[in-house]
């Protein structure tokens, strides 16, 4: 019996308490922006010409657009009325958080698929649920240093300490 | 089915052995080994996009940089290749604008002396207090500004200057003796420079070219553009003086010369030319000829100088084939130097013939003001702070009610710090805008942070010692990180509320009327060809865009000199360059080092800089004081020996290190150290080596000098 019930719990249960669900500060639709509005995704995630990442866009960016809503969804009108009015850049939780002493630059990593390492938002309608862990405070989604180290393996590159900590 | 102790047991058992099967413990342990990494105190780094921003470094010489900044804040300092003063390179103080934003020595905003500490109060509350004092003071004002090349100091002269002072002194530097030696004794034109980039022959008299004279990392450059990779050097580098510095010990030859005869050196190997046929048309020309070759003939001056007559033949002939030989005279601390010794360095130029050629000597001239009633930089070199505070001490002048000090620590940097503090005391109010808790703040009564050069408007006008007329100018990089404000648009605020008209509302708008003037005034933009290109060439190009140039750190450059009329060669100065007979009570001399890693006349060592301090410098919190094993003999101790280092001013507490770099009777020791105030960092390290600096007058002139002072030493 303890057999059985320590096996539920923690192959079941455990994996549901150790993660709180999050949603994002509010629902962004790609397929809205990329079918609708016909942009491409660099117009928002793009290499500066420095090499690094922009990531998300900057409020400013998407201000370029939203600085008044542009239709009756209610997310738009949240969005204008919290960020855009007052000047707040959106607190995103990001899927992916790497910490400081990762050094990952994307650019070296061009060649990949975005979706070899993130979840396919392109496609998603809705913001796809952001699970924390309640302990290490990181995403479920987070790469862990083995995923690095197998790709890296696999794709001939060093597995040396300082190719990812400086 | 009841529960006995069997099943009990087996069901511990099983759950335990079940929970090692599931991720559980495996789980927590790697989750609780990362959230131990993840303290919310911990800093995260904020990214962003990556720009090098050009901007003024001014913490020691002024030279341009860029600050490396990643999504808009400072992160870093690295070299401007665009500007000819720097060519990518930086002085050692330079990276530590970034550091000292957030160093425990900046000032977070306004404070008020309140007994014997400071409370806070507001920009508001501060900037009329100030108001009040000034119109208290009636025109009792004076100014101390430790920014020679920047425009603030010609905004705060014309404050002084507005109100009916005329006591504006700049904080004392090489350009204050060249100002005295050129200008006043020598009638020449213009600022002295030196075309190092052209020369193919550089002799060094005492200035320390690669660490503290006029434009070090320039010089430094040049330096290194004479020696290229895998060729033949293109240039021969001599040092002489008391003591082998760095500068020497990069140099092809050095030259051990006395201390305090510098100008007995040059006048030396002046007689040595002359002899072997040089001459020159300036006035006084046949008494200058007449003097050197009676009292300086190098046999004569052997004993006074060190310096062997065969020396004097070999280096004179060195000079003469030459094709486009320079001689460069100053102090080897910076500052406090005779204008015999420059005097001395100029006259061998005018022998050698190289005044206004390529390689050679060159008279820059000025930058008119723009600020009404602002000074101009020659005007400003004619006070003396030393000889101000001396007179105010002695009361042959009266103190100002009104004194204030921008960007400058007279309280630490002066000599005879204990007489000129007396002088300082005198004063009723004392205002420092300095950004860091310095000597001098701590003594004021009101203190109005100045923002740091990458948190405001900066720009840098010909240093001392540039070969071309040079104008760079910087914008913000970042807002300040605390509550400090531009001192510039302090004074033009205060200036408005005092009724003085200076002309302007603000100092970006002083800053655009300078490049709107320098637009008109020929010279062109040095991002293809290089100053010393042009004169080399003999072309004085002409054009391109200022305003476009200024904004990404070329600076605006021209390579026109001053006409000469009426230069002379002050032979009365030179009479006396011998040095002074020894002082049985104090027999030796000390050779203040100005090391730029070491900090400046400014701030104090930076956090950064401390690893860099050598242990023959500085010994745990220890000055070094170096001497050869001779004088060490003399004096009766031995190295590692703790001694007191006595003038008839001050005594400081050294640490002996015997060190053959260092002549026979001279003793060094570096200047920067031994703070009260600024951070935990610096302050109680090693001693002020300023406070065994005694002022003497110099011969004819009259004026203070103090870098050849006299001291003696004990065993403590």
């Amino acid at each position: 019996m303890g057999l059985i019930l320590s096996l539920g719990v923690g192959w079941f249960v455990f994996p549901q308490v150790l993660y709180s669900e999050k949603q994002q500060p509010f629902n962004f639709s790609h397929p809205a922006h990329v079918e609708n509005a016909g942009m491409s995704c660099e117009d928002c995630h793009f290499f500066r010409d420095d090499g690094s990442y922009a990531g998300y866009p900057t409020l400013e960016k998407c201000a370029e657009c939203h600085a008044a809503p542009q239709t009756d969804n209610p997310d738009e009108a949240k969005f204008v009325a919290e960020y855009v009015e007052k000047g707040k850049e959106v607190p995103w939780l990001t899927y992916q958080y790497q910490p400081d002493n990762v050094f990952f630059s994307h650019i070296a990593h061009n060649a990949f698929d975005c979706t070899d390492c993130h979840p396919d938002v392109a496609k998603m309608d809705k913001t796809p649920t952001y699970y924390q862990n309640r302990l290490s405070g990181y995403s479920k989604q987070t790469m862990k240093m083995w995923q690095c180290e197998r790709c890296h393996a696999e794709n001939g590159v060093s597995n040396a300490c300082f190719v990812c900590h400086k | 089915m009841g529960v006995n102790r069997r099943r009990f047991i087996m069901f511990v058992a099983g759950a335990v052995a079940g929970t090692l099967a599931t991720p559980i413990p495996f789980k927590l342990a790697d989750d609780s080994s990362i959230w131990t990494q993840n303290w919310p105190w911990i800093p995260r780094l904020q990214y962003g996009g990556i720009a090098h921003v050009p901007m003024i470094s001014k913490l020691g010489a002024p030279a341009p940089v860029n600050v490396t900044t990643a999504g808009g804040r400072p992160c870093a300092v690295t070299g401007n290749a665009k500007n000819p003063l720097s060519q990518g390179g930086m002085g050692a103080l330079a990276p530590a604008e970034v550091q000292l934003r957030y160093g425990p020595a900046r000032i977070k905003g306004p404070l008020k002396k309140a007994g014997d500490s400071f409370s806070p109060l507001s920009w508001e509350e501060a900037e009329a207090l100030l108001l009040e004092k000034m119109k208290a003071a009636k025109g009792k004002v004076a100014a101390v500004c430790g920014d020679e090349t920047g425009t603030a100091a010609e905004v705060l002269s014309g404050l002084v200057a507005g109100v009916g002072s005329s006591a504006f002194c700049l904080m004392p530097g090489e350009s204050h003796v060249a100002a005295r030696a050129w200008n006043r004794l020598m009638q020449g034109k213009g600022q002295p420079g030196y075309d190092l980039e052209n020369a193919d022959c550089v002799l060094a008299i005492g200035a320390d070219l690669f660490e503290s004279f006029g434009t070090p990392v320039r010089n430094a450059k040049a330096l290194a553009a004479s020696r290229p990779a895998g060729a033949d050097s293109k240039t021969t580098w001599i040092y002489a003086g008391p003591v082998r510095t760095r500068t020497a010990a990069v140099c092809d030859q050095y030259i051990p010369v006395a201390p305090g005869a510098g100008a007995a050196f040059a006048l030396g190997l002046a007689a040595q030319l002359i002899q072997m046929g040089a001459a020159a048309e300036a006035q006084g020309f046949e008494a200058f000829r007449a003097l050197v070759t009676s009292a300086y003939a190098p046999a004569k001056i052997k004993d006074a100088t060190g310096v062997a007559p065969e020396a004097f033949a070999a280096l004179a002939k060195t000079l003469a084939s030459a094709k486009r030989p320079l001689v460069v005279a100053g102090s080897v601390m910076g500052r406090g130097g005779a204008a015999a010794d420059v005097v001395a360095g100029l006259c061998l130029n005018l022998l050698l013939g190289n005044l206004g050629k390529p390689g050679g000597l060159r008279a820059i001239p000025e930058i008119a003001p723009v600020v009404t009633g602002g000074l101009t930089r020659s005007q400003m070199l004619k006070a003396d702070l030393v000889d101000f505070l001396m007179q105010v001490d002695a009361g042959k002048l009266p103190a100002p009610e009104v004194l204030l000090v921008h960007e400058a620590n007279p309280a630490y940097a002066l000599p005879e710090p204990e007489t000129l503090g007396k002088a300082l005391a005198k004063v009723p109010f004392k205002v420092s805008f300095s950004p860091f808790m310095d000597e001098t703040a701590a003594m004021c009564d009101l203190i109005l942070p100045n923002t740091l050069s990458l948190e405001r408007f900066e720009d840098l006008i010909t240093p001392y010692g540039s070969s071309f007329a040079s104008y760079t100018m910087a914008a913000p990089v970042a807002a300040p990180a605390c509550d400090a404000k531009s001192t510039a648009d302090v004074v033009l605020g205060l200036a408005k509320t005092l009724g003085v008209d200076l002309g302007f509302a603000t100092f970006e708008d002083v800053l655009a009327a300078r490049v709107a003037a320098l637009a008109e005034s020929g010279g062109f933009m040095s991002d293809t060809v290089m100053p010393w290109q042009a004169i080399a060439d003999g072309s004085a190009p002409e054009g391109g865009d200022l305003a476009e140039g200024l904004g990404t750190g070329t600076p605006w450059v021209s390579v026109a000199q001053a006409e000469q009329g009426g230069l002379t060669f002050p032979v009365q100065v030179l009479e006396k360059a011998l040095p002074g007979t020894p002082d049985a009570a104090f027999p030796f001399s000390l050779v203040p080092l100005a090391l730029e890693n070491v900090g400046s006349a400014k701030v104090a060592t930076p956090p950064s800089n401390l690893t860099t301090i050598r242990d023959d410098e500085l010994k745990a919190s220890s000055l070094c004081l170096a001497m050869c094993g001779q004088t060490a003999a003399k004096a009766g101790v031995a190295g590692g020996d703790l001694v007191k280092v006595a003038s008839a001013r001050g005594e400081i507490m050294a640490l002996v290190d015997i060190d053959e770099a260092v002549m026979p009777g001279a003793v060094a020791a570096p200047l920067g150290l031994g703070h009260t105030a600024f951070d935990v960092y610096s302050r109680g390290k090693g001693a002020n080596v300023c406070k065994v600096l005694t002022v003497s007058a110099e011969p004819v002139t009259g004026l203070p000098v103090w870098d050849s002072s006299k001291v003696k030493i004990a065993k403590s």
